[in-house]
């Protein structure tokens, strides 16, 4: 027999249009964003991150005797006296050749006047007091401006001889961010000449002089030119971009009307000009600086211990800052020790020893370099290329927190694991990148590790730690 | 594929459970089975046609020849509120599969029962920044996560004595997979740093014993006593444990054999009672008894304790059946339970409580040789006290049954 029922059909209907709906329904959800756990876990035996801060930085102040300051496109005139760095004198040589083709004068014209023209652009380089008026002198090279022999270039301990008898000077104070003179002359420094000098070359302009019309024979009569900060002037370094430096004859060109006309000596041969820079530590702590002993030797380096506590960098200046690490590998001596996560290097300026005038270098970059001191290969950070600058964070007012940081994840990778006794004594070096290096000023004091922890250099290793297991 | 039923989940994301991950996550409360509307009581609960997994010493009961397969369907909605509830995301949902079984009476006195049944699950995730260790002012961001469950294969068998004693043994093999991954990342964007991840292979006997006295009462009344007995168990646990740096590479991999946890000895017992074959009372209790293995359980954490838990539920049912040629066929059912008990965590001093109620409504296909089932479960489980979460939590539980006469030389119906 059968038993007829229509509980199937029914039971379907029942059934499917629920399961259906449980679907869509659950469909629509999402998980809850739940913060219970975190009080309830201990140790699991997971993989941490640990961080070393105490690794052992040995800093030194490497001073190179000289610095590569030709044809920097600047001229770096001034002098300043710094609590840190003592008195830092600049002057500059540059040649300079009247024009191609000078103006024909005739017996009308009269010869009025001599003068150094120079224009002090906005963001070229300064450093120093600046509401301190400056006194630049110019001098004429006594001797042949060129290289000696056996003599590649010209460098910043570099120097020629030059006639003491001045051709002029200008006392000026000058607002570089205006940038304004006290000439009122709106951004430019003029400086009158000797008046003779003047008139003897109108009147070779007017002869049309063989020594005018030929560059040779005037680079080998005039020589070039010498400007420097007056005697006892302390103010501040200004530099002058060198198209922006004329020599400039001022004559009055007399026809139906009289005109103020002016005939241009500008610069030739920039790769010869330089600026010569000196600096006198007297009295500071780079005293106890270390100097080359030899005429060619890898630059001394100063430990931080014999210069207060601190190390310098003024790259112009000749100084750059040396980092060893000699016990990083006793993190990975460690038993949780597994591998490097990171390593980030922080580098803190002295608090105190910057402000507004004494500003910091805007970027300090990071370089390889050995036992003989000298700047290897830019050190990058993780996953780039570039070179690092330190990304300055600037705080004046809460000098704790300014401090240049560096990835050398990298660096510490490859040191850390190496235990092999080569002699090389990698380290790292700290120096102001180019172009800024060879015209800018700017200086930093760091704080070596005797300094509180948080004003001091720091190396922090982010290790990942995993206890032994059985 | 049988064993890869209950754990398979419909969504790929099951329901964040925040208890879960202390011990071995939720303990299964439910059978997913004809006693699910009776807030799952049934130590005591026969039946001819159901397999009746709260109670090895049921499947006797099995009606002569009879082959059964049943499987079950979770729905769960739940909301989450306390403390450490963020308010703009406080619910969730899921469907699972929870129950693949199968029985049969293989003999006149002997059933006997196979089947892949949940265990216990695990499925939480949960940031906590946490200060890099030497550093007081850096923090970095533990992202925990597990997910995983422990399953129970068994094979069960129960034969009856005198027609009012039935004893059961259900020897179950205890196996499953926990995946917990501690993933430390950059607190401040998210990026990974290095990750542990733990998969936790778990395996064990585990034995369940029962027993039923059952008979009649007068004319109307039928009553049934049970118990059951399960012995402590160490859960074997073969841990891999795997850390990688963020691009994935290999920085340790190894694996650790240890006792993850150990099973406490557990009891229950139950009674019920049929009036007229068509009400019947259902009472249960069960116990276990984690306080006693307190010793052996050093699961790492803080703030926490494994405690002996309980639960007690009673259920009421109604049977709809009707005589067929002087026999008494189920056409339907309606189910109602209650259920109150205390979990075996005790966390910042508190146990957590779990009560609800249960609603079912079944029915026994004459055309087909299906049943169906659906339960309606509400229940409540932690406080929002002491930083705890509760969760109210709505469970629509599908159960489907397929039965045929099997090994039978006679005319079946079609």
């Amino acid at each position: 027999m059968t038993i007829k029922h229509n509980y199937l059909k029914r039971e379907w209907l029942f059934l499917l249009p629920s399961i259906a709906a449980l679907f869509l329904l659950v469909g629509c959800q999402k998980q809850p964003n739940l913060t219970f756990g975190p009080t309830y876990v201990a140790d699991n035996g997971s993989a941490d991150i640990v961080v070393v801060d105490t690794s052992t930085a040995i800093m030194s102040t490497v001073y190179t005797d000289s610095t590569a300051t030709a044809g920097t496109g600047y001229l770096m005139v001034g002098n300043y006296q710094d609590t840190y760095m003592g008195k830092i004198n600049t002057r500059a040589f540059i040649q300079i050749a009247p024009p191609a083709a000078p103006p024909t004068l005739t017996q009308f014209d009269h010869y009025d006047s001599i003068a150094l023209v120079m224009r002090f652009i906005k963001s070229s380089p300064y450093y120093g007091d600046t509401t301190v008026p400056q006194t630049f002198v110019v001098n004429q090279v006594d001797s042949t401006y060129q290289l000696g022999s056996f003599q590649r270039g010209f460098f910043s301990n570099s120097s020629l001889p030059i006639n003491p008898v001045p051709l002029g000077s200008a006392t000026v104070a000058i607002a570089p961010n205006i940038p304004f003179t006290s000439q009122l002359a709106s951004d430019t420094v003029i400086i009158r000449l000797d008046q003779n000098m003047g008139a003897t070359l109108y009147n070779m302009i007017y002869n049309r002089s063989d020594t005018i019309l030929n560059v040779s024979k005037f680079l080998a009569w005039f020589n070039g030119l010498c400007l420097s900060p007056g005697a006892g002037s302390q103010g501040a370094i200004y530099g002058f971009a060198d198209s922006n430096v004329t020599m400039r004859i001022y004559y009055r060109e007399n026809a139906v009307l009289s005109t103020q006309k002016f005939i241009d000596f500008t610069e030739t041969n920039k790769s010869l000009q330089f600026n010569n820079v000196t600096s006198d530590w007297t009295g500071t702590a780079l005293a106890n600086l270390t100097k080359p002993s030899q005429y060619a030797q890898p630059p001394p380096a100063t430990p931080s211990i014999k210069t207060a506590n601190a190390s310098y960098i003024q790259t112009v200046g000749g100084l750059g800052v040396k980092l060893v690490f000699p016990y990083l590998n006793a993190i990975a001596q460690r038993p949780d020790y597994l591998g490097v996560l990171r390593a980030q290097l922080t580098v803190r300026p002295v608090p105190g020893s910057y402000n507004n005038t004494w500003r910091l270098p805007p970027a300090i970059g990071l370089y390889a370099t050995d036992q003989n001191n000298l700047i290897g290969g830019a050190v990058p950070a993780t996953g780039t290329s570039g070179a690092q600058t330190g990304n300055l964070n600037l705080d004046y007012f809460h000098p704790l927190n300014t401090a240049y940081i560096y990835d050398v994840t990298n660096f510490v990778k490859a040191l850390i694991t190496n235990t092999t006794i080569t002699g090389i004594q990698p380290g790292l070096m700290l120096s102001v990148p180019a172009p800024a290096n060879t015209t800018e000023f700017t200086r930093a004091v760091l704080a070596d590790p005797t300094y509180p922890v948080q004003q001091r250099i720091t190396l922090s290793v982010y290790y990942i730690s995993l206890y032994p297991h059985n | 594929m049988l064993l890869s039923v209950t754990s398979f989940r419909v969504m790929a994301q099951g329901n964040f459970s925040p208890y879960s991950q202390m011990g071995i996550g939720d303990l299964e409360d439910e059978f997913y089975n004809r006693t699910s509307g009776l807030a799952n009581t049934g130590i005591a609960y026969r039946s001819n046609r159901f397999l009746i997994n709260n109670n090895p010493a049921s499947f006797s009961s099995l009606s002569d020849q009879f082959f059964v397969m049943e499987t079950g369907l979770r729905g769960s909605f739940i909301s989450y509120a306390g403390q450490p509830v963020t308010p703009a995301s406080t619910q969730s949902a899921d469907i699972t599969f929870r129950r693949l079984v199968m029985g049969i009476k293989a003999a006149k006195h002997w059933g006997t029962s196979i089947g892949l049944v949940p265990f216990s699950t695990q499925n939480y995730e949960f940031n906590s920044p946490y200060f890099i260790q030497g550093s007081a002012t850096e923090i970095a961001n533990h992202y925990y996560q597990g997910h995983g469950s422990v399953n129970k294969a068994y094979w069960a068998n129960s034969v009856e004595f005198f027609h009012h004693l039935s004893l059961g043994v259900d020897a179950g093999y205890l196996f499953g997979q926990l995946n917990q991954k501690d993933i430390l990342q950059n607190a401040g964007n998210g990026a990974s740093l290095i990750s542990t991840q733990n998969t936790v292979n778990l395996n064990n006997i585990y034995m369940t014993y029962g027993l039923q006295l059952y008979g009649k009462i007068g004319k109307k009344w039928q009553y049934s006593l049970g118990g059951t007995y399960s012995n402590r168990s160490n859960l074997l646990a073969a841990t891999k444990r795997l850390v990688q740096n963020a691009d994935s590479s290999v920085l340790q991999d190894y694996g650790v054999s240890e006792n993850y946890l150990t099973l406490p000895s557990a009891y229950g017992a139950g009674l019920a009672l049929t009036y007229n074959q068509r009400y019947t009372l259902l009472a249960d209790f069960k116990y276990q008894d984690w306080t006693g293995v307190s010793k052996e359980n050093t699961y790492p954490g803080k703030n926490y304790s494994l405690i002996s838990s309980y639960r007690s539920s009673v259920g009421f049912e109604i049977s709809r059946k009707k005589n067929y040629y002087n026999n008494k066929v189920e056409l339907s059912y309606f189910q109602s339970g209650l259920y109150y008990g205390e979990s075996y965590l005790q966390i910042n001093g508190t146990q957590i409580r779990d009560m609800g109620a249960t609603v079912g409504f079944g029915v026994n296909s004459l055309k087909s040789p299906l049943a169906y089932s659906i339960v309606f479960q509400y229940g409540i489980k932690g406080t929002t006290s002491n930083d705890l979460i509760r969760q109210n939590y709505a469970n629509i539980t599908f159960n489907i049954n397929y039965g045929a006469v099997w090994f039978t030389k006679g005319k079946k119906y079609d």
